[in-house]
């Protein structure tokens, strides 16, 4: 079992493992917590150490999204405790309560608000731990800085310190604890710097790729020249005599070379003699608008209403047009990395996933052994945008260690993360519309086919906000080449190019302008609320495409959460150069709005980046641009200036933040350069289709 | 057995031909210097040799033997951060962070050599640096506020 954690003084607020997402029990229950009663299945969420400072634990994974600050920023408040003494432990699997995994802009709306309801318990236990101290009663005491006051009587007023010295208490998170609301906030609801910006800047930050164990071996690990190939015969012979070659794996599916450098290992692979029998017929990138419709299957209605027969029987024009995106790479800064160590049958795995207790569980299996005998701890992760859910070096890593009993270090290199990751999935969208001369829409029938079979990527973001009273939306399946997974925004992105270029196309058609055209068919006081703001912060005016000034607008909603935004560019031969964006963003309740503001900002670039350049090429099962040299991605030269007006309303429930802000960007960009240059542009990245 | 000096101390390379990036990372335990092309495209492996920018990822330890190195861990002096690595926290100019050593290698030599450097030479230093995050204005604007610290040391 769990080595048991020395957190046990002080007072500790347990709740339910697992919140959020549904969860089997049993994916929990037959694993004792560290950091709680044995037996129980119950997790600490937080525990207030004998000094009063708190520590909060959460099965979230910081990778960027600053979601480590987001928490420390609601327990402090909760609290009332200086912001810089709270610590938060995530992503071990032996310290934290159970999660599903870091994903769906799933942090902040439900384990900051599960955080926020533990530190309120532990505020009215330690007031009423005061209230016996003090002799007054509760509600004459009120909680600031670490301490207890009386209201009275500022003179007479205890240290959580001093109430929690001695003790270890237990106490049941409580649902109905009274939490701060937006008008008594102190920390929430205003920037804050993160608590872990000085471990980034000074190198401190530590990333999968740079754990290091004591006698840790190097892996080199063979990989197919292209997909699905068999490994027919192999010949090691000459690289196992290489000095600092330890060890030569063939288990499997598995080679591998380990030594005791990096370089050893990979001049020996590089020795390594292997035939292949690979896959004829594979795909390529040109085969796929075809294959899209062709191998469709598994029909899904999103959104269904009225009659389509009816509404284009009403319209006054009918406009029917198509729209694809290509598979694009999620190219993360770090690329995958793990390291594994066995201790007396316990294996402890470092990897920089975003989903530490699914990758335990996988691990358990494949080695067969029980879940409680398997750690799993994500460190800092160096980017993954969805990618990085599944984590074949944690598997490589443990089966290494556990052949060679010495801990093995498998890291993927550049190539290796571009071929061997997912890829957000490619996409087709036919939409037909039918509207009035004066632009109210009167029918909308979308059809959605997305690569992979994974359905309910291409779903996200696939009904159309619009106040439309016939509409039928419905999404495919479609086979996949390459290895279909997630991506910011999965499927929302795409769908989001189509639906927003389309209302363009019909403001074109109608004569009005794009901003008007949106708001003559909303009704949703969100929406309007978002295109009102993002175009009164550009400064929007008001002219039929092409007005030649290369402004473009779109709108969208993610994860709950509304946007909009308005942008200018301008074209020399193929380069597009996006010069300004003004963004609006309604997720409710901001905890930290610089944080919420940094996260637009990067999904603009990142959506920039889709919109423009990125294409994963691919023919007879190889990816042709798996480095930077031919995958090209934004660069700070690229980045526009960006503006983002955080509109939400404070006592709305917290909605996401870390992907709305990259589904209204190619559609922004595409009816930009349609005003600037009267070319509509319906297939991406939108510079192979310039001049 | 080149010889050279790594954030101040001098240091003994076991093999002329051992790459840079894995001497620093792996021999010396210097993690904050990145992988993650292997191209000297992305610029996370960015450390200063002899003050000038050089991408460790493509270069031996013989390349650079009587080499002064700094490191991202070798910037800040007894315990005060660098005005540079400053200005980044300064402005959050970070998401995920992998990049940010890289980044602040390039403009602390920027700073050096140019002290109030133009907005867009600030773009051209930084322009083969990648950051998935897309922190990019917030970067160019904890460079341009590094410069102006430097101009007016409050």
């Amino acid at each position: 079992m769990n080595e048991t954690l020395a957190i046990d003084e002080g007072l500790s607020i347990v709740s339910d493992a697992a919140i959020g997402f549904p969860a089997p029990p049993n994916t929990y229950r037959s694993v004792a917590y560290a950091n709680t009663e044995p037996g129980s299945q119950k997790a600490t969420w937080l525990t207030v150490r004998p000094d009063g400072s708190p520590v909060a634990y959460a099965g979230k994974v910081e990778y960027g999204q600053g979601i480590r600050s987001g928490l420390a920023l609601e327990v402090a408040e909760e609290l009332c405790v200086p912001l810089e003494t709270v610590e938060v432990v995530l992503s071990d699997t032996d310290r934290v309560p159970w999660d599903m995994g870091t994903f769906g802009s799933q942090s902040t709306s439900r384990v900051g608000l599960q955080l926020r309801k533990a530190a309120a318990t532990a505020r009215q236990r330690l007031l009423e731990l005061a209230a016996d101290r003090l002799d007054l009663p509760v509600d004459q005491l009120a909680c600031r800085e670490g301490r207890v006051v009386s209201q009275g009587d500022g003179s007479r007023s205890v240290s959580y310190a001093d109430l929690l010295a001695d003790q270890r208490l237990v106490h049941d998170l409580d649902d109905e604890a009274p939490l701060h609301q937006p008008g008594e906030f102190t920390l929430m609801g205003k920037p804050a710097p993160r608590i872990d910006a000085v471990a980034r800047v000074t190198g401190q930050a530590q990333f999968s790729q740079d754990i290091m164990l004591p006698g840790m071996l190097f892996a080199a690990v063979l990989r197919p020249p292209t997909y699905h190939a068999k490994l027919l015969d192999i010949d090691t012979s000459i690289a196992e005599l290489l000095p600092g070659v330890v060890q030569v794996v063939h288990d499997g599916d598995l080679v591998a070379m380990l030594a005791e450098t990096d370089e050893q290992a990979e001049r020996a692979l590089d020795l390594v003699e292997a035939r292949w029998e690979e896959t004829p017929g594979q795909p390529s990138q040109w085969d796929m608008p075809d294959l899209l419709l062709s191998s469709a299957h598994d029909e899904f209605v999103t959104q269904e209403a009225g009659s389509l027969e009816d509404g284009f029987r009403a319209a006054d024009s009918v406009l029917e047009t198509r729209y694809y995106v290509p598979f694009v790479s999620n190219a993360p800064m770090e690329p995958r990395a793990s390291v594994a160590q066995w201790e007396d049958g316990r294996l402890t795995v470092w990897a920089g996933t975003q989903r530490p207790f699914g990758i335990r569980a996988e691990l358990a299996q494949r080695f067969e052994i029980d879940e409680g005998l398997v750690r799993v701890i994500a460190p800092e992760v160096g980017g993954g945008f969805g990618a990085k859910s599944p984590y074949r070096p944690a598997h490589e890593a443990a089966q290494l260690a556990k052949l060679a009993g010495r801990p093995v270090r498998v890291a993927y290199s550049r190539a290796e993360e571009m071929a061997w990751s997912t890829f957000r999935p490619a996409a087709l969208i036919d939409v037909k519309s039918g509207f009035k001369a004066d632009g109210t829409i009167v029918a909308w029938e979308s059809k959605g086919y997305h690569a992979g079979d994974r359905p309910f990527l291409g779903r996200r973001g696939s009904d159309t906000p619009y106040a439309v009273p016939n509409v039928r939306v419905a999404t495919f399946t479609s086979d996949s080449p390459l290895r279909s997974g997630s991506y910011r925004s999965l499927g929302g992105a795409a769908n989001h190019f189509a639906r927003e270029s389309h209302m363009d196309e019909i403001a074109v058609a109608v004569g009005l302008d794009p901003v008007e055209l949106r708001l003559r068919n909303l009704t949703h006081a969100r929406f309007r609320g978002v295109l009102e703001a993002a175009a009164q912060r550009f400064g929007w005016s008001a002219a039929t495409a092409p007005s030649q000034r290369g402004v473009g607008v779109a709108l969208g909603l993610d994860v709950g959460s509304y946007v909009a935004m308005c942008l200018q560019l301008d074209i020399q031969g193929t380069e597009v150069t996006v010069q300004r964006v003004a963004a609006a963003l309604d997720c409710g309740l901001t905890v930290n709005p610089d944080g919420a503001a940094n996260q637009v900002e990067g999904s603009i670039v990142m959506g920039l980046g889709t919109a423009l350049y990125e294409a994963i090429e691919f023919q007879g099962g190889r990816v042709l641009n798996n480095g930077f040299a031919r995958y090209r991605v934004p660069r700070i030269t690229n980045a526009p200036e960006i503006e983002v007006a955080l509109v939400g309303d404070p006592d709305t429930p917290s909605t996401g933040a870390g992907e709305p802000g990259i589904v209204p960007v190619a559609a922004a960009v595409a009816n930009a350069v349609f005003d600037l240059t009267g070319q509509r542009i319906r297939e991406l990245p939108i510079q192979r289709h310039l001049g | 057995m080149p010889a050279l000096e790594v954030n101040g101390q001098p240091r003994e390379a076991p093999d002329t031909r051992r790459n840079l990036l894995s001497y620093l990372r792996f021999d010396l335990g210097l993690t904050g210097t990145k992988y993650g092309c292997g191209e000297g495209l992305c610029g996370v492996c960015t450390v200063l040799v002899d003050g000038q920018p050089l991408r460790s990822c493509m270069t031996t330890v013989g390349a650079v033997a009587g080499g002064a190195i700094t490191t991202i861990e070798g910037l800040a002096t007894d315990g005060e951060l660098h005005p540079v690595q400053q200005a980044f926290v300064d402005e959050q100019a970070m998401q995920c962070g992998y990049c940010i050593p890289g980044f602040i290698m390039s403009a602390t030599a920027l700073l050096n050599r140019e002290a109030q450097p133009s907005s867009a030479q600030v773009r051209e230093a930084l322009a083969e640096h990648m950051c998935r995050c897309g922190t990019y204005q917030r970067i160019q604007r904890a460079v341009e506020r590094a410069a102006a610290m430097a101009s007016d040391p409050a």
